[in-house]
C-alpha cells in the first residue's frame, strides 16, 4: 500500500477544484470536457505528478457531466457526449420534471462512471501484461488497428477517417527522424529554411490546444458568439428548478439492467480508440429503445432514456483510459491531452507503465472514484447554482480561454514563441479542415502515434527484410489481422446498410 | 513462382536514405487515398453540386465576417505584440501581463452583442482581474515561464 503516502489531502482538493471546473466547461454549450484539459494544462507543469493527474482527472469527469445541464434544461447538448439527453432530458424539463431529469441523469453519471473505474482497474492491467510480449511488429499492427477502427466508426465516411489519420501521421513526422529511436538524424518534409524551429516538429501541446481551443472558438466566431442561453427566457430555467417533479431514487426501479448495459457500453465503446461520447450514448441509447418495454415512451421524456445516455458517457471516462495506460493509445480525444500531461512529466504510457509506476496508477484510480463521487456530491446538491453557471456569457470566457491556450503553448518548452505560432497555425488549420470534411479525432491519434509507428515500421523492415513478417510473425500478428480486417468489414456492411435504409 | 513473389515483398533501406522511407508511403497514401475520395464521391457530389442540393460555400451562411477575421487578426496582433513587449522587461511576464489586458478588452468588445454600460464595466473589470490573476498565479506562484 506504497501509494497510500502519495494520497495527500492535496489530492482531493485537487480532485474537486477540477471537477468544479469541468462541470462549468462541460455545462457551458461550445466547450468541452477537452478543452477543459487542455486549458488547464499549464497548471499542471509545476504541480507534481499525481497532484496534476488529480486535477485533470477531475476535468476529465466533470467535464464529461456537466453537459447534461443545458442538455436537459435547454435542448442544447452542453458536451458532443450529451447529444442523448436532450431526447428525453428536455421533454421531462417541459413537463415539469427538470429536476428530476438532472437528478436521474446525475445518478446514473455516477453508476457509470463508477463501473467503468471498476472495469479499468481490472482489465487495464491485464491488456498491459499481454501488450507487454509485443513486439514492433505487433505495435504497428496495433496502431494499424486503432486508425482502422476510428476510421470505420468516423461520422461521414470511412476514407475520408482514414485520410484524416494518414494526414495526421504525415504532420508527426514532420522534423527529425531522432537518432535516439534509430534514425539517421536528418530533417524531412520542409524547406530548409523552417529547419530551426521545426528540427523536432511540432509540440504536441499547443498543436492539441490549437485544435480543441482555439479552432473551437474560431468557429463559434463564425456564427458570431451568440449567447444562445441568453436568448432563452429566464422562464426555463427557473420552471426547470421549480420543485415540481420531485425526485427520488424510486425512478431506477426496474431500470438497473438498463444503468448497466449502458454503462458497459459506454466503457466499452470508450476503449476503442478515438472513439468519442457521442458514439458511446447514441448506441446505448438506441440498445434502450430495443429492449425497453414501452420503446414509444422513449423521446417523449422518459427516465430510461436520460439513464442510458449519461450511464453510458460517463462510462466512457474509465473506458478511454484503459488503452492509454495499457497500450499507450489514447481511446478519445481528451485522453489525447491526458497523453501531453504524461509527456510533460517524463513518463511513457504504454504497456510497461503500470507496472512501473504502480503507485501512479493507484492514485490514478483513487482520483477517478474520488472525481466521481465528488461530480455526484456537488452536482446533486449544488444543482440550481450550476444551472445557473450556463448564462456566464461567452464575451467574458472566450478571451480568458485563448489567453490560458497561450500560457499552455508557450510555457511547454519553457518560452518558445514558435509554440504559441503552432497553436495559431493549427487553430486555423482545424477550422478550414472541419470545413473540408478532415475529421479531428482521426488526425489527432494519426498525429500522436505516427512517429511510433514510423519506427515500429521501418525497425521491423530493417530486421526481417520483408514484408511478409507482419503477416507471419507471430499469432497474435494474425488475430490482429483479423480485427483489423473485422473493422474494415463493419464499416462497408454499416455504410450500405446505411445506404439502403 | 513463389519465389519471385517474396522477392516482391523484401525490401533493403538505405540507412543514409531511411528518413524519407515512412514519409514517403505516407505521402503515396495519402494521395491514393485523395485519388480514391474524388473517383468514389467526386461524381455524386459535382451532380449534387449542380441539382443545387450542394454548394462549395466555404463559410456558413451569413457568416460572421468581422468577429471571425477579428479574432484572427486580434490574436496575431497579440502574439506579435507579446513577444515585442516581453524582449523589453524579460523574464517577468509583464509582456504577457501588459499585452493581455488589451487583448481581452478588444476581443471582449469584438464579441459582445447589445453593449451597455454594465456590461462595459464587466468587461473591464474581467479584463483587468483575470490577466492579472492569471499572471500572479501561473507565473509568479507556480513559476511558469510566461513571455
Amino acid at each position: 500500500m506504497e501509494f497510500l503516502s502519495l494520497l495527500s489531502p492535496e489530492l482531493f482538493l485537487f480532485v474537486v477544484a477540477g471537477v468544479i471546473v469541468g462541470i462549468v466547461f462541460g455545462a457551458i454549450p461550445g466547450m468541452t470536457a477537452t478543452m477543459a484539459v487542455a486549458v488547464c494544462l499549464p497548471l499542471t507543469y509545476s504541480l507534481d505528478m499525481v497532484n496534476g493527474l488529480g486535477l485533470l482527472l477531475g476535468l476529465y469527469v466533470g467535464g464529461i457531466s456537466g453537459g447534461l445541464v443545458p442538455a436537459i434544461l435547454l435542448n442544447i447538448p452542453g458536451t458532443p457526449s450529451s447529444i442523448t439527453t436532450t431526447f428525453d432530458g428536455y421533454p421531462m424539463t417541459q413537463n415539469g420534471e427538470g429536476e428530476k431529469a438532472l437528478k436521474t441523469g446525475i445518478t446514473s453519471s455516477l453508476f457509470g462512471g463508477l463501473l467503468s473505474v471498476f472495469i479499468l482497474f481490472f482489465f487495464a492491467p491485464v491488456l498491459a501484461d499481454f501488450a507487454i510480449k509485443f513486439s514492433y511488429i505487433e505495435k504497428f499492427l496495433i496502431i494499424l488497428f486503432a486508425l482502422s477502427v476510428i476510421a470505420s466508426l468516423s461520422k461521414k465516411s470511412m476514407l475520408v477517417g482514414i485520410f484524416s489519420g494518414v494526414l495526421g501521421i504525415w504532420f508527426s513526422l514532420i522534423g527529425t527522424y531522432d537518432i535516439s529511436v534509430g534514425g539517421n538524424g536528418e530533417t524531412r518534409l520542409m524547406f530548409d529554411f523552417m529547419e530551426y524551429h521545426l528540427e523536432s516538429g511540432f509540440a504536441l501541446l499547443p498543436v492539441l490546444i490549437g485544435l480543441f481551443g482555439l479552432g473551437t472558438i474560431l468557429e463559434e466566431a463564425e456564427k458570431g458568439v451568440k449567447d444562445e442561453v441568453q436568448s432563452v427566457n429566464g422562464a426555463a430555467l427557473s420552471a426547470a428548478t421549480a420543485k415540481t417533479g420531485k425526485f427520488s431514487f424510486s425512478v431506477f426501479k426496474g431500470q438497473y439492467v438498463n444503468l448497466f448495459r449502458s454503462g458497459m457500453i459506454g466503457t466499452f465503446v470508450g476503449m476503442l480508440p478515438g472513439v468519442g461520447g457521442s458514439a458511446a450514448s447514441v448506441l446505448s441509447y438506441t440498445q434502450q429503445k430495443n429492449f425497453s418495454k414501452d420503446p414509444s415512451k422513449l423521446g417523449t421524456g422518459a427516465p430510461e432514456g436520460v439513464i442510458a445516455s449519461e450511464s453510458a458517457n460517463n462510462g466512457l471516462t474509465g473506458g478511454a483510459l484503459v488503452p492509454l495506460l495499457s497500450l499507450g493509445i489514447p481511446g478519445d480525444s481528451t485522453t489525447a491531452v491526458l497523453i501531453g500531461a504524461f509527456t510533460l512529466q517524463g513518463l511513457q504510457v504504454g504497456p510497461l507503465f503500470i507496472g512501473e509506476h504502480l503507485d501512479i496508477w493507484h492514485s490514478m484510480v483513487v482520483a477517478l472514484l474520488s472525481a466521481n463521487i465528488a461530480m455526484f456530491l456537488i452536482m446533486f446538491f449544488a444543482i440550481k447554482y450550476i444551472a445557473r453557471v450556463i448564462t456566464v456569457p461567452k464575451y467574458l470566457l472566450y478571451p480568458i480561454i485563448i489567453m490560458m491556450c497561450v500560457v499552455g503553448a508557450y510555457a511547454i518548452n519553457y518560452g518558445i514563441m514558435f509554440d504559441v505560432w503552432t497553436l495559431l497555425l493549427f487553430g486555423v488549420l482545424g477550422f478550414v479542415g472541419s470545413k473540408l470534411g478532415i475529421e479531428i479525432a482521426p488526425f489527432i491519434i494519426g498525429f500522436i502515434l505516427g512517429k511510433s509507428a514510423e519506427v515500429y515500421f521501418v525497425k521491423s523492415l530493417e530486421s526481417f527484410g520483408s514484408f511478409t513478417i507482419f503477416f507471419t510473425k507471430s499469432p497474435i500478428a494474425v488475430f490482429l489481422w483479423v480485427l483489423i480486417l473485422v473493422s474494415i468489414w463493419f464499416s462497408i456492411y454499416s455504410s450500405k446498410k446505411g445506404s439502403q435504409a | 513462382m513463389g519465389d519471385s513473389f517474396s522477392k516482391l515483398l523484401s525490401v533493403n533501406i538505405d540507412f543514409e536514405q531511411s528518413h524519407m522511407f515512412f514519409p514517403k508511403i505516407i505521402m503515396w497514401l495519402l494521395f491514393l487515398l485523395f485519388l480514391l475520395i474524388v473517383v468514389l464521391y467526386g461524381r455524386k457530389f459535382l451532380e449534387d453540386l449542380k441539382a443545387g442540393r450542394k454548394s462549395i460555400r466555404f463559410f456558413e451562411e451569413n457568416f460572421d465576417k468581422i468577429r471571425l477575421f477579428g479574432t484572427i487578426g486580434v490574436v496575431i496582433l497579440y502574439f506579435v505584440l507579446m513577444d515585442y513587449v516581453g524582449v523589453l522587461f524579460p523574464n517577468t511576464g509583464l509582456g504577457f501581463l501588459l499585452v493581455s489586458i488589451p487583448f481581452m478588452m478588444s476581443l471582449s468588445f469584438l464579441y459582445v452583442h447589445d453593449l451597455n454600460k454594465k456590461k462595459t464595466i464587466i468587461i473591464f473589470l474581467n479584463s483587468i482581474i483575470a490577466p492579472t490573476a492569471a499572471w500572479y498565479i501561473l507565473g509568479n506562484l507556480f513559476n511558469i515561464t510566461l513571455p
